[in-house]
């Protein structure tokens, strides 16, 4: 078995090759690979549209007659073929797999590499934080001795003051323009000072001690605090990492590397899905990384 | 010294900016004089960054920062609308001041039995905004002189960018709805803001005061 990564063949690209790094990594902690050998039917995806990054999926008819998909995305899948549940115990994959999405900007399917790994079932605050280490391992053992950051976001947080505005049409509105760090949309809403305030506040946190002024006893505060304490100056908290708040919920985070223009490592805690799933005790954290995204600015690792 | 790379657009909005760089103390030498250069480049010891600037077509900005060619752009926020980049909007400088709107013919009334044909250069805004109001329409993608669609009953409406509104009196047009102020916004390219941090705040501190 091939232990030492440095005896791999040369022809391996170089997005392979980080790939079997990661690979290397998830498994060294306990992760079990996850492969996906059939295809699933059109209507896991179609029930599940919002949790995908990219709602446009390639259909086919199976020989008999079904509907099928090409995989937009791995955790869908993996949630579905749980083989226990996930009520009673801690299930950890990873995968390495090719996924099929269209970009926006060429109105075309493409072929997309994703490692990423799963963290499923009854899990505490440690599982938290080893996901997130791992986020924060993966984009150090791809950086190439480049600046990385690992932005983190909390939905928890995120929605209690959400929670404050009843119009859903300007909480939409309010989740785009904290998305883009936009405070002078903000203080153009029609919302009450106070809330203004919290959020333009809240676009521009950079540290946990500035999220006590705004979150005071709210109860997540001290879970995200706790979590994020033992980080070094790679993690950050940024509230401009969303996701969608019928999947996801608790952390939310993005891995950025200098020189690649895009995010290029996105996860975040699910238990919404596995709810919608049928898993109505469980939780779930994950993430994943798009290796393509490494592109001509890594030309070595 | 790191170097921050900005895309300016080409025309009025991008000489208004330039100006506006200049009061804020970080003017680049000869950018506003005329010539085909593209690009300027000027060290800032004080402040340890150095700008590099560049002119590219208003409509592209977005895609340059985007796409991570340059840190920072401005941008008029139409662009920002029609296209919807994944970047982060800084700053509203607050000039190139006006609105996307509904105009139509003076004697025009809506009929809500018809499907509305809309003229207009920003056919996403268009259909986003109609979309909302639940109307069916259809959309007549221009690239200029928008105000003679309703007069050669080419559309029943136009959406479209409105300052003084002199054009659209002369042609005998009146705005309806207002969709949205506009003005010039500073755009940061998501992952270049995370490394340039200190650097680009420093711009935003700059132009803001």
């Amino acid at each position: 078995m091939l232990r030492d990564l440095n005896t791999l063949p040369k022809y391996l690209r170089p997005e392979e090759f980080a790939a079997l790094k990661l690979r290397e990594l998830y498994s060294d902690y306990g992760y079990s690979f996850y492969r996906m050998g059939k295809f699933e039917e059109y209507d896991l995806y179609a029930k599940n549209k919002e949790f995908l990054i990219s709602q446009d999926i390639i259909t086919f008819t199976d020989i008999d007659g079904k509907l099928m998909a090409l995989k937009p995305d791995v955790t869908l899948s993996i949630v579905k073929h749980l083989r226990e549940n996930p009520e009673n115990v801690l299930q950890k994959f990873f995968y390495d797999e090719k996924i099929y999405r269209t970009s926006r900007n060429i109105r075309a399917f493409r072929e997309i590499s994703q490692v990423g790994l799963e963290c499923i079932g009854a899990f505490d605050e440690a599982c938290v934080r080893e996901v997130l280490e791992l986020a924060l391992k993966s984009l150090e053992k791809i950086s190439d001795g480049k600046e990385y950051v690992l932005d983190v976001s909390h939905l928890g947080l995120l929605s209690s003051l959400l929670s404050r505005i009843d119009n859903t049409n300007l909480r939409a509105d309010i989740l785009k323009f904290v998305s883009e760090k936009n405070s002078h949309e903000i203080a153009n809403l029609q919302i009450p000072e106070l809330e203004k305030n919290l959020l333009v506040k809240l676009i521009n946190v950079s540290g946990i001690s500035e999220l006590r002024e705004i979150f005071r006893g709210n109860y997540y505060l001290a879970q995200f605090e706790n979590l994020l304490g033992n980080f070094g100056g790679n993690v950050r908290v940024d509230f401009s990492v969303i996701s969608d708040l019928n999947y996801y919920n608790g952390i939310v985070f993005r891995g950025f590397i200098d020189g690649v223009p895009e995010s290029i490592l996105s996860g975040g805690q699910y238990d919404n899905l596995m709810r919608r799933m049928g898993h109505e005790n469980s939780h779930a954290i994950g993430f994943a990384v798009y290796l393509d995204k490494l592109g001509g600015n890594h030309e070595s690792y | 010294m790191r170097v921050i790379n900005v895309a300016l657009p080409k025309g009025r909005l991008g000489e208004r900016v330039c100006r506006l760089f200049e009061k804020s103390g970080l003017s680049i030498p000869g950018i506003l004089e005329p010539g085909r250069k593209l690009i300027f480049e000027r060290e800032f010891a004080d402040l340890n960054f150095a700008l590099r600037l560049f002119w590219v077509k208003p409509f592209d900005v977005p895609v340059y920062v985007e796409r991570g060619a340059a840190d920072i752009g401005i941008s008029a926020k139409d662009i920002l609308l029609e296209r919807e980049p994944d970047v982060y909007e800084l700053l509203d400088l607050k000039t190139g001041i006006c609105t996307m709107s509904v105009a139509a013919l003076e004697n025009f009334a809506d009929d809500n039995s018809r499907t509305l044909r809309v003229a207009t250069e920003f056919p996403n805004i268009a259909r986003k905004y109609y979309a909302g109001l639940g109307r069916d329409i259809d959309i007549i993608c221009l690239r200029g002189s928008v105000e003679l669609a309703p007069i050669l009953n080419l559309s029943d409406v136009i959406v479209d960018i409105v300052e003084t509104g002199t054009t659209l009196r002369e042609n005998n047009l009146r705005v309806i709805n207002n969709i949205a102020n506009l003005s010039a916004r500073l755009i940061a390219n998501k992952s270049a803001y995370k490394f340039k941090t200190q650097e680009i705040n420093n711009i935003i501190g700059k132009l803001r005061t």
